[in-house]
C-alpha cells in the first residue's frame, strides 16, 4: 500500500500532465486535420499532374482495389485513371507508402497507359535525414524510375544511374531510404497492376 | 510602494530585454545552433522558425511556470520535455494546415525544435523559478533575439546567394550570385563573421 502511495505521490503530476497534453494534441489535430487533408489533396493532384502531363483529369476508378503490406495488413488503395482532353486514357495513378528511415514516407506513384512503364513518382510526404535521406525527392533519384518497367525493381549500390532499367542506384549514405522507396513502389505497383489488369481496366480504351 | 511597482517594472524589461542582445541565444550563448546554420537560406524560412520558436517558448515557460511549485526535481526534464513536446506537435499541426510551403521547406527542423536546448534552457533557467509574467516576457524576449539573429543570417546569406530579400531583388541584374551562400559552407562563414562582429561590439561596449 505504502509503495502505491510512494508511486501516486511521486508520478501524479506527470500522469496528470501527459493526460492534458494528449488531450491538447488530440483536440489541435481534430481542429486542423481537416485543413491538412486539404492541403495533401491539393498536393497529390499537382504532383500527379507533373508527372502526366498529358492527362486533363482524374477518375478514380470504380473497382475494389487491395493491397496486402510487408506486416499482411491490407489497405485500400484509390487508384487513378488520367484522361486527356479527348478522353483517352493517358496514365494510372496511385498513392503509396511505407516505412522509411526516420518517418513514413508517401508517395504519388504514376504509369502510363498500358501499365507497362512507370512514369515517375513524387514525394508527398518525406520526414528523412536532412541531407541524406530526403535526396529520394531529387531529380538524380527520381529520374530513374521514370520509363522503367511497371514490375518489380531492385536497389543497387553502384551503377549508372542513367541507365533506365529495373535497377535503381541507391543514393550514398542514405540506402535505407532509397530501399524503402523502391520497396513502396514494389508493394504496391506489383500488386495494383495485376489487380487492374485481372479486372479489365486496362486497353479498354475508355 | 512605489518602489515594488518600480523593482516589477525593472523585472519586467530585464525579462522582456535581456534576450535581444546580453543573453541573446545565437550570438551570446551559442546555444540552439542547428536553426541558424540549417533554416537560414531565406528570410521567410528563417521567419516562420522564429516565429514556431517564440511560439512554443512562450507557451512552455507559461505552463512550466504555473506547475513550478509542483516540479518534483528529478522528473523536471522529464516534465519539460513533456510540454516542450506538446506545444511543437500543435505548432507543427498548424504550420501543415496554414502554411504547407513553409512546413515542407522546414521539413525536420519544425518537430526537431523539441530538442532546441534554447527552450529547455529558458525552462530550467527562468520559468521554473519566475512567476508567469515574467516568464512570458522572457520567452517573448529570447525567441525575439533568436528570430532576429536568424532573419539577419538570412537576410546576408539570401542577398548574397540570390540577389533578391524576401523575394524582393535588390541586387543590380549584373550581380553574380554566390552559391556557397546557400550550402552549409555560407552558413558557417556568415555566422563567423556576425559572431566576431557581436564580439567586437561587446568589447567596445565593456570598454
Amino acid at each position: 500500500m505504502s509503495k502505491i502511495k510512494h508511486f501516486v505521490e511521486q508520478s501524479w503530476l506527470l500522469l496528470v500532465s501527459s493526460f492534458c497534453f494528449g488531450l491538447l494534441i488530440a483536440m489541435a489535430s481534430a481542429a486542423l486535420s481537416p485543413q491538412i487533408e486539404v492541403n495533401k489533396a491539393a498536393k497529390l493532384n499537382d504532383l500527379t499532374i507533373a508527372l502526366l502531363r498529358e492527362a486533363k483529369r482524374f477518375v478514380e476508378v470504380d473497382a475494389e482495389i487491395e493491397v496486402k503490406l510487408a506486416g499482411g495488413k491490407k489497405e485500400q488503395v484509390k487508384v487513378y485513371k488520367a484522361l486527356s482532353e479527348a478522353g483517352e486514357c493517358v496514365g494510372w495513378s496511385f498513392g503509396a507508402g511505407g516505412q522509411g528511415f526516420a518517418d513514413k514516407i508517401e508517395l504519388v506513384v504514376a504509369v502510363d497507359g498500358a501499365f507497362e512503364k512507370i512514369a515517375g513518382f513524387n514525394v508527398l510526404v518525406c520526414n528523412e535525414t536532412p541531407g541524406f535521406g530526403d535526396q529520394i525527392k531529387y531529380s538524380y533519384y527520381r529520374d530513374q524510375f521514370t520509363g522503367a518497367p511497371a514490375e518489380r525493381l531492385s536497389l543497387v549500390k553502384g551503377g549508372d544511374s542513367k541507365k533506365i532499367d529495373s535497377e535503381i542506384v541507391a543514393i550514398t549514405g542514405a540506402t535505407v531510404s532509397s530501399e524503402a522507396v523502391v520497396q513502396i513502389i514494389n508493394t504496391f505497383l506489383v500488386q495494383i497492376k495485376d489487380q487492374v489488369k485481372a479486372k479489365g481496366l486496362v486497353g479498354n480504351g475508355k | 510602494m512605489a518602489n515594488d511597482s518600480d523593482n516589477k517594472a525593472g523585472l519586467y524589461r530585464r525579462a522582456l530585454l535581456t534576450g535581444l542582445w546580453r543573453e541573446n541565444p545565437t550570438f551570446r550563448l551559442l546555444i540552439g545552433m542547428c536553426p541558424p546554420l540549417a533554416v537560414t537560406t531565406a528570410v521567410k524560412p528563417a521567419l516562420t522558425m522564429g516565429i514556431s520558436v517564440i511560439f512554443v517558448l512562450v507557451c512552455s515557460n507559461l505552463v512550466t511556470s504555473l506547475m513550478r511549485n509542483l516540479l518534483k526535481s528529478h522528473l523536471r526534464i522529464i516534465m519539460f520535455t513533456l510540454n516542450i513536446a506538446t506545444f511543437v506537435t500543435i505548432c507543427d499541426l498548424f504550420l501543415r494546415a496554414y502554411a504547407p510551403r513553409m512546413s515542407e521547406i522546414l521539413g525536420a527542423y519544425v518537430p526537431l525544435i523539441i530538442v532546441n536546448c534554447i527552450i529547455i534552457f529558458r525552462a530550467e533557467v527562468c520559468a521554473s523559478k519566475s512567476g508567469p509574467i515574467v516568464s512570458i516576457l522572457d520567452g517573448i524576449g529570447t525567441g525575439s533575439g533568436f528570430t532576429i539573429a536568424l532573419c539577419i543570417l538570412a537576410g546576408i546569406r539570401e542577398v548574397l546567394a540570390t540577389g533578391c530579400f524576401f523575394d524582393i531583388r535588390v541586387m543590380p541584374n549584373s550581380f553574380v550570385p554566390w552559391l556557397a551562400m546557400r550550402m552549409p559552407v555560407g552558413a558557417f562563414v556568415t555566422l563567423g563573421l556576425l559572431l566576431g562582429l557581436a564580439n567586437v561590439m561587446t568589447m567596445k561596449k565593456e570598454s
